[in-house]
């Protein structure tokens, strides 16, 4: 049995209720550069939306009009502000609107203007929490969007809601538990915790900091070939000012070839967690870690640095082999100065 | 594959981009019709071959994108004026030597109703804010020598909210660190000759940090190598002086076989399919890593050095050394 063809939508030059529009066409005499060809839907669709542009028409049909255009090409800026100007002047409940987007959002979700007219719409209606809840499932179709990372950064800044900041850390730990290199959680995690003002509960920054380190130590022990949390990690420190040398004790084995073989293994030492057991290693940002910490030492100390500098340009990174050197040569610039 | 810059089919490629009648993609591309023209004309120019268009039809064709309106360049000539558009204008107009037929005054006041009060710029009237913005108000302010009606401290404080713990820049305050975004910044900090607000050693590392094993680089942490951070990360690393700390050669390598040998053009990644805007930056790229034949550019601007230099507007960026072959 047949299925009856899909029903094709008419163009508007062939509708009878949109018969007192004055269609405009593209302007026509344009470089080679940039010719015009439309296929005839685009064509019809943007000829009418000129048209009803000219004479400032704020209607429903623009809406259908507009929706037509966006589904068509999400990139058509003027599209997008024309609807959005309509849908104020309409008063048009923006609950649709916002149910609309989100089936948009879904299939365009690289577009700058479906979320920036998310941003206008929840502007108007003043109910984040279901967007929150919108943008945790569209993050689950594209983990490390960049738009809908920053627009939940946005939702969370402009309505400023303890409520809503509450649930951030479950969120980014979940986030995190699907894939712990997700540089846009672990940054997401450092503006919530360290950048957003401090919330209820949250008032002993030092108990703060003992938590999030916590939390980055336990996640470079999953996986730790990782630059993300090691990221996370320096930031911690630099945020609370702490030397790197205090994180010593547990960078020290992720910087060695071979975990280490004598830790019996009920033993959990919760300050320094070890390596997983199919962690490669030595781990690149360890080694690097632990340069770091010989370098700020000084004096003799500056000998491992380099030493450890070396194994990375020529055995563990070669790729940033000049970058090593580089840290090679700066050293040996302030030993000499020290020596002076 | 190929191991060498195909000049004359990449300079076929972007000649014939007007040709796409039968594409839907190049209609649906129209919101960035202005800044085609501006990528096509800049590769041209790297390549030596910038007459392969033809200089007044470009031409009109800009004029033709002038909104009389808002006082600015829109992308294409039915849609509404913005700052991405409008300084890809300028740069056409001023690689075409025609940047007389600008009206600065109107331009410039267009420019800098943009900025908001917490000191980063509206792309346009819809009030999408980005530090892209602020790099295109930088810019083309720059460029129509009209830098000293910015309030240059409320345009760096928001800069500097944008920098992030790992020595990154968002595209606004609290965003993640994304090697489009910091290009951006430092290209404005260093025209504005701000670069003291960028923590240089951080910043630095993490841009060399992008180079992945089979030479590509990527944009942040575990994403995928993609050719247009050829320019972005190495024009900031050129900007700041450390363009050394990426392995050149392996660089190249990816770039290069990132060519399509049979249309011209590059892509983002070997194998997929070319665009203009994956081929200008690819190029970018290899002319700042001193590939052989290949004119110099400002990455600052991205534009030909010469033309930057003369209007005394050259900062202190270092290239690589071009190669004789």
């Amino acid at each position: 049995m047949d299925l009856p063809a899909e029903e094709e939508q008419p163009l508007y030059s062939q509708r009878p209720e949109w018969a007192d529009v004055v269609p405009l066409e593209q302007y026509e005499s344009v470089a080679p550069l940039a010719p015009i060809f439309y296929t005839d839907e685009y064509r019809d669709a943007t000829n009418y939306f000129r048209g009803i542009v000219k004479s400032d028409e704020m209607s429903p049909r623009v809406l259908e009009l507009t929706e037509n255009i966006i589904r068509q090409n999400p990139g058509h800026y003027s599209a997008w502000q024309y609807r959005y100007k309509t849908l104020m002047a309409l008063k048009s409940p923006l609950d649709d609107e916002l149910q609309l987007m989100d089936e948009l959002a879904i299939k365009h979700l690289k577009t700058y203007q479906v979320w920036h007219h998310r941003r206008l719409l929840v502007q108007q209606t003043r109910n984040p929490g279901p967007e929150l809840e919108f943008i945790a499932n569209s993050l689950q179709v594209d983990t490390k969007n960049y738009h809908t990372w920053s627009y939940r950064q946005w939702i969370l800044a402009y309505f400023n809601d303890d409520a809503l900041w509450s649930h951030e850390l479950d969120f980014v730990e979940k986030m995190l538990e699907s894939d712990v290199r997700n540089n846009s959680a672990w940054h997401h995690r450092f503006f919530v915790v360290f950048q957003s003002g401090v919330r209820n509960g949250d008032e002993d920054r030092d108990a703060v900091v003992r938590r999030e380190l916590a939390f980055v130590k336990e996640r470079i022990a999953i996986a730790p070939n990782n630059a993300s949390a090691w990221n996370y990690l320096r930031g911690v420190l630099d945020h609370a000012k702490m030397p790197y040398c205090e994180l010593q004790a547990f960078v020290l084995p992720y910087s060695l070839p071979q975990p280490p073989l004598d830790t019996p293994p009920e033993v959990v030492d919760l300050e320094s967690p070890l390596p997983s057991k199919d962690a490669q290693l030595p781990c690149v940002a360890a080694v690097e870690f632990m340069a770091d910490i010989h370098e700020a030492a000084g004096g003799g100390d500056l000998v491992k640095a380099t030493e450890l500098w070396k194994s990375l340009a020529n055995e563990h990174d070669t790729i940033r082999k000049r970058y090593w050197e580089f840290r090679i040569a700066e050293s040996l610039k302030t030993k000499s100065a020290g020596d002076g | 594959m190929s191991s060498s810059l195909l000049v004359p089919q990449h300079v076929a490629y972007i000649a014939a981009l007007g040709d796409s009648k039968h594409e839907l993609s190049y209609h649906l591309s129209a919101h960035l019709r202005m800044n085609a023209v501006y990528w096509g004309l800049t590769a041209l120019l790297i390549m030596g071959h910038g007459d392969a268009l033809d200089r007044d039809e470009m031409i009109d064709f800009v004029m033709s994108c002038w909104d009389e309106e808002a006082g600015a360049f829109s992308a294409h000539p039915d849609h509404d004026a913005h700052l991405l558009s409008t300084l890809s204008a300028i740069q056409i107009l001023l690689m075409q030597d025609a940047l007389n037929r600008v009206d600065v005054d109107r331009v410039v006041k267009f420019i800098l109703s943009l900025q908001q009060p917490s000191g980063v710029f509206a792309g346009d009237a819809f009030g999408e804010t980005d530090t892209r913005f602020s790099y295109c108000a930088v810019n083309a302010l720059s460029l129509l020598g009209k830098l000293d009606e910015l309030d240059v401290e409320k345009t760096v404080a928001y800069i500097r909210r944008c920098r992030n713990f790992d020595g990154g820049f968002g595209h606004v305050a609290g965003a993640e660190s994304h090697a489009s975004q910091v290009f951006v910044c430092v290209a404005a900090l260093a025209i504005l000759d701000r670069l003291d607000e960028v923590d240089q050693p951080t910043l630095c590392w993490w841009l060399s940090e992008r180079q992945l094993p089979n030479g590509g680089l990527n944009g942040r942490p575990e994403k995928l190598e993609d050719v247009c951070y050829s320019f972005w990360v190495l024009s900031a690393l050129a900007i700041l002086n450390k363009l050394a700390w990426i392995d050149s050669s392996k660089l190249e390598a990816f770039i290069l076989s990132a060519q399509d040998t049979e249309s011209g053009g590059i892509a983002d990644r070997p194998g997929d399919m070319p665009d203009v805007f994956h081929t200008i930056f690819g190029l970018a790229g290899l002319s700042l890593l001193g590939y052989p034949a290949l004119v110099d550019l400002d990455p600052v601007y991205c534009m030909p050095a010469s033309i930057i230099e003369n209007l005394g507007l050259r900062k202190g960026w270092k290239a690589l050394q071009r190669r004789t072959s």
